[in-house]
């Protein structure tokens, strides 16, 4: 699981370059949490393209986070980026003045489309690209809100475990009180991301690396040390969600159709 | 005599584009005084074509970019990577070596990796054969990426009496570990390495690099010479053109020190093999 940060670094940073010059944009766009994932890709977006081009937009809900609100907007003075603070409540609340809820799983993943919502349209409006923040850890046990904060336009982070970013950020120098933060969706107050998965992201990386990069059947990962209730939940949190690593799936009733056998790269004529 | 790697990122699916790259290396391998230049594999098309094969591929006898290519390899050998329509609506991953106004060779992929991230069998038809030919610097075989990658293939250039082993890839990168290179390069590097010493003949591996469809291409292109020593090689990731004087003499030299190729019994791995097949149970 170990990662050499600086050829990671070099990696990615040429990812985002290599994408911007292909989809012809200069300028990148993401949500900034004052979190780890999307801390580190501002720093490697900046280190791509250049500080004047990235926008950073800090969303919160009412005054919820706000101690992770100034995290971002020091994140976003240190790399000298422009930010803006867009207050997303007025938009949620007036969707459930009328539908009211008491769950908190469906006020987060509404917040975490309404965010999907406004960076859309400042990317529009700003000529910009969607720089994704998905670690290789959410993706795989579908930690996050379909079409909400797995949206995005290129994802550079996508194939890093949380605790390979967390070695990342110490690489690039992120302050420590950002690397050492509890990790969390953000979706409610108190809410942290290992409270929820019953889990630490040590353990989780550690089994999926197992389970994932060296394919190992779920036998063989229990009987290497790793408890059975451990290895058995974070499988059943994959195959849960495979929904949210794929296109929808069409009927094919066609000689050729998107999807099945209509088949061109992301980079076609690029 | 001097070889050249270009160690190129090719435009997917733009041939034009692509065609222009080449000239350019060409043109600078030329200044160099390189005798031959190797372009990765498809470096006249990109790597993830899908679809798009048949709108990319052409027929070497009759495309005017091969009549251009042919043209230019009067003083300069060079070896292109494309996609080839070998009959109506067959379509071929395939590299074409330039020499003296000529065609010298044309090889046909033969292993087409089909399994996790690669896809090539639903989209290309295979090669069938690994063959030497004769070159201004004797005898050749060229391969397509996966094609090193089986003993095979490379013993039947060795038999074939190859002095130089020339492979063309697109060798995505993958596997991280706390070294500042892929785990896949190190793998091509071990290959090199073991086929140059066994064989004794140059191993000349032209990589690309960039990325498509977020498949990053390693680079870390290289030669080795016939005693398995690493003589050359391109930095990882990176675009990079690389020129090496490389002395033919070391064939005679390693082939004296240990005479692998003189004791070598085809006929005997022939019979073996056909008894092999012959038993096969299913």
């Amino acid at each position: 699981m170990k990662i050499n940060p600086d050829f990671v670094e070099r990696l990615i940073v040429r990812f985002i370059k290599e994408e911007f010059s292909k989809l012809n944009f200069e300028t990148g766009i993401l949500g900034l949490s004052g979190g780890l994932d999307s801390s580190v890709c501002a720093f490697l977006s900046v280190k791509a393209l250049g500080p004047k081009n990235i926008i950073g937009l800090i969303m919160p809900y009412k005054n919820t986070f706000s101690k992770d609100v100034k995290d971002a907007e020091n994140i976003a003075s240190h790399l000298g980026i422009s930010s803006r603070v867009i207050d997303i409540s007025p938009m949620v609340d007036a969707y459930y003045v009328n539908y009211p809820t008491k769950s908190k799983i469906l006020k987060g993943n509404k917040m975490a489309r309404e965010r999907m919502s406004i960076l859309y349209d400042v990317s529009a409006r700003e000529r910009a690209l969607i720089l994704g923040t998905s670690n290789k850890t959410e993706l795989l046990l579908g930690y996050g809100t379909i079409h909400g904060d797995m949206a995005c336009a290129i994802n550079p982070l996508g194939d890093l475990y949380k605790t390979q970013i967390r070695q990342l950020a110490r690489h690039l120098k992120i302050p420590d009180k950002i690397v050492k933060k509890k990790p969390t969706a953000g979706l409610w107050s108190g809410q942290t991301d290992e409270g929820e998965l019953g889990l630490t992201y040590t353990k989780i990386d550690r089994i999926l690396y197992q389970l994932v990069d060296l394919k190992k059947m779920k036998n063989e990962v229990t009987s290497s040390g790793f408890p059975k209730q451990d290895v058995e939940k974070i499988i059943k949190l994959i195959k849960g969600s495979e929904f949210k690593r794929k296109m929808p799936p069409i009927p094919k009733i066609s000689h050729r159709t998107v999807g099945h056998d209509f088949l061109y790269p992301f980079d076609r004529s690029k | 005599m001097k070889v050249a790697l270009a160690q190129i990122r090719p435009v997917l699916g733009n041939i034009r584009e692509n065609f222009l790259m080449h000239i350019d290396y060409i043109q600078r391998a030329k200044k160099k005084k390189a005798d031959l230049l190797v372009f990765p594999e498809l470096s006249l098309t990109g790597y993830t074509l899908m679809d798009m094969v048949e709108e990319v591929a052409l027929q070497p006898h009759t495309d005017p970019i091969f009549k251009k290519f042919k043209a230019l390899s009067q003083d300069l050998s060079f070896i292109v990577g494309f996609v080839e329509e070998r009959e109506k609506g067959l379509f071929l991953n395939s590299a074409a070596f330039f020499s003296q106004n000529k065609i010298l060779h044309i090889h046909r992929k033969v292993y087409l990796p089909t399994y996790g991230m690669f896809e090539e069998m639903k989209f290309f038809g295979q090669g069938r054969n690994f063959t030497t030919f004769l070159t201004p610097f004797g005898k050749a075989g060229m391969m397509v990426c996966y094609d090193f990658l089986h003993l095979g293939s490379n013993y039947l250039l060795f038999v074939g009496g190859s002095e130089l082993i020339i492979v063309i890839s697109a060798a995505p990168g993958r596997g991280l570990s706390d070294q500042e290179t892929y785990a896949s390069s190190r793998m091509w590097e071990l290959m090199g390495e073991s086929i140059s010493h066994f064989t004794q003949t140059f191993v000349i591996y032209c990589n690309r690099v960039g990325y498509e469809d977020g498949k990053s291409f390693a680079g870390g292109s290289f030669i080795f010479n016939p005693g398995g020593q690493l003589i050359a090689r391109s930095p990882y990731v990176d675009e990079d053109f690389l020129v090496k004087e490389i002395d033919l003499e070391d064939i005679r030299k390693f082939r004296k020190k240990r005479p692998y190729r003189r004791d070598d019994k085809p006929e005997v791995i022939c019979e073996a093999l056909k008894r092999v097949i012959e038993n096969y149970e299913d």
